[in-house]
C-alpha cells in the first residue's frame, strides 16, 4: 500500500473509524489509485503519473475528513469508550465466571455427589483421572478468565488506536474483579441438597487478593505496552 | 501532495445526487463513477476523487446502494448499484435540488445582474 495510504488508515483509526470501514476505505482508495495511475502513465512518466494520481485521489485532509466527519463509520469504543472499555469487560467476566460456576456445580453433582462441598475435604476418597482433569481444567479456566478479558481490552484498544485511559481503567476494573473474586459452595444453603454455588467480587479483604489483582494486571498490561504502536510523524497533506 | 481545488459549500448533497442517479442506471465502481460525473458535468464539478468512497459507503449504510465484489478483466471491484430505498431517496433529492436550482435563478433574473446571465 502506497505510503499516503498507511499514514490515511493511522490518521483514522486515531479520530475513531472503526477498523473494518478504514480496511474497506483503504481497499478502494488503493484500486482507484492504481486506475488513475495507469491513466496518467499513457501521457506521462512513471513518477510523474505516481504524483498526478495521488493529486487526482484527493488531499490527505480531504480523504481523511470525508470519513471523519460521518459519524456513522466511528466505532463504538470511539462514541462510547466506558462501555466498550469499562463496562463490557465486566460483563464478560461476569459472564465467565457464571460459566466457571455452573461448570463446578455440575462437577460436584456428577464426580462429588456425597461431599458437601466440590473444594477441601473428599469423603468419597481422592479423585482420579477423568474427574481430576475436568476440576483442574475448571480451575486454570477460572484464572485464565480474567486474563482472557483484559487480553480482549488490550487488543481493541491496540487494534483501534484508543488513547491509554479507558483502557487502563478497564484492566483496572477487571484486575480487581479477577483479583478480589471468590467462589463459595454449599451443600447446606439451599433444601433439598441440590447444593449452591455463589460468588462475591470488590471486596479487598486479605493480601492474596491484592497480590492476585496486581498479577493479573501485569499480565493485561504487558500485552499493551509491547502491542502498543509509537506515535507516528507529524502528517502532511 | 498537490491540492486540489473544489468547490465544497455548494456541494452538500450534491454527490450523493449524481451517485443515486447514475446508480439508478447500472451498476459501477468507484473509479467509473467519478469518470462519469466528470465527463457528465463537464468537469465543473471538482472533487477529490478518492471523497466518493464515503459517500458510496455511507449510502450503502443507509441501504440506499448494495455492493458485490465481481471480477472483470482480472480485476476484482466492488461494483454498486441503487436499491429501491435509493430510487427513493434519489427523488426526493433531485426535487429539493430542483427547487433550490429554480429559487436561485429566480432569484438571480430578478436582481440587478440579471442582463449578466441572459
Amino acid at each position: 500500500m502506497p505510503k499516503p495510504l498507511n499514514e490515511l488508515s493511522e490518521r483514522l483509526l486515531r479520530a475513531g473509524v472503526a477498523p473494518r470501514h478504514v480496511r474497506r476505505y483503504l481497499t478502494e482508495l488503493a484500486e482507484h489509485l492504481a486506475d488513475l495511475r495507469a491513466e496518467e502513465e499513457c501521457a506521462r512518466s512513471r513518477v510523474e503519473a505516481q504524483t498526478a494520481a495521488l493529486a487526482r485521489l484527493g488531499t490527505m485532509d480531504d480523504l481523511a475528513n470525508a470519513m471523519i466527519k460521518q459519524r456513522k463509520f466511528q466505532s463504538w469504543s470511539a462514541r462510547a469508550p466506558w462501555a466498550i472499555l469499562g463496562l463490557a469487560p465486566l460483563v464478560f467476566l461476569a459472564a465467565a465466571y457464571f460459566v466457571a460456576g455452573l461448570y463446578l456445580w455440575c462437577g460436584w453433582k456428577i464426580f462429588l455427589p456425597a461431599a458437601d462441598t466440590p473444594f477441601g475435604s473428599r469423603p468419597t476418597g481422592p479423585i482420579y483421572e477423568f474427574a481430576n482433569l475436568y476440576f483442574q481444567a475448571g480451575k486454570l479456566y477460572y484464572f485464565a478468565a480474567p486474563i482472557l478479558v483484559g487480553w480482549g481490552v488490550a487488543l481493541v484498544a491496540v487494534r483501534q488506536r484508543l488513547r491509554a485511559v479507558w483502557p487502563a481503567v478497564g484492566l483496572v476494573l477487571i484486575a480487581w474483579m479477577g483479583g478480589t473474586a471468590q467462589i463459595h459452595a454449599s451443600l447446606a444453603a439451599v433444601p433439598g441438597g441440590l447444593g449452591h454455588i455463589s460468588m462475591d467480587f470488590f471486596a479487598l479483604g486479605s493480601s492474596y487478593s491484592l497480590i492476585h489483582a496486581l498479577a493479573i494486571l501485569s499480565l493485561t498490561t504487558l500485552p499493551y505496552v509491547i502491542w502498543r504502536p509509537h506515535k507516528p510523524q507529524p502528517f502532511s497533506a | 501532495m498537490a491540492a486540489r481545488e473544489t468547490n465544497p459549500n455548494f456541494m452538500n448533497g450534491v454527490p450523493e445526487l449524481l451517485i443515486l442517479r447514475l446508480l439508478q442506471q447500472q451498476e459501477m465502481y468507484g473509479y467509473e463513477i467519478v469518470q462519469a460525473i466528470r465527463s457528465r458535468t463537464d468537469a465543473v464539478i471538482a472533487v477529490g476523487e478518492g471523497v466518493v468512497y464515503p459517500v458510496l459507503h455511507g449510502l450503502e449504510r443507509d441501504r440506499a446502494l448494495r455492493s458485490r465484489r465481481k471480477t472483470v478483466n482480472g480485476r476484482s471491484r466492488i461494483y454498486y448499484s441503487a436499491t429501491h430505498i435509493g430510487s427513493h431517496r434519489l427523488a426526493q433529492l433531485s426535487k429539493t435540488w430542483t427547487n433550490l436550482a429554480g429559487a436561485i435563478e429566480k432569484m438571480l433574473a430578478a436582481g440587478p445582474h440579471a442582463e449578466a446571465i441572459k
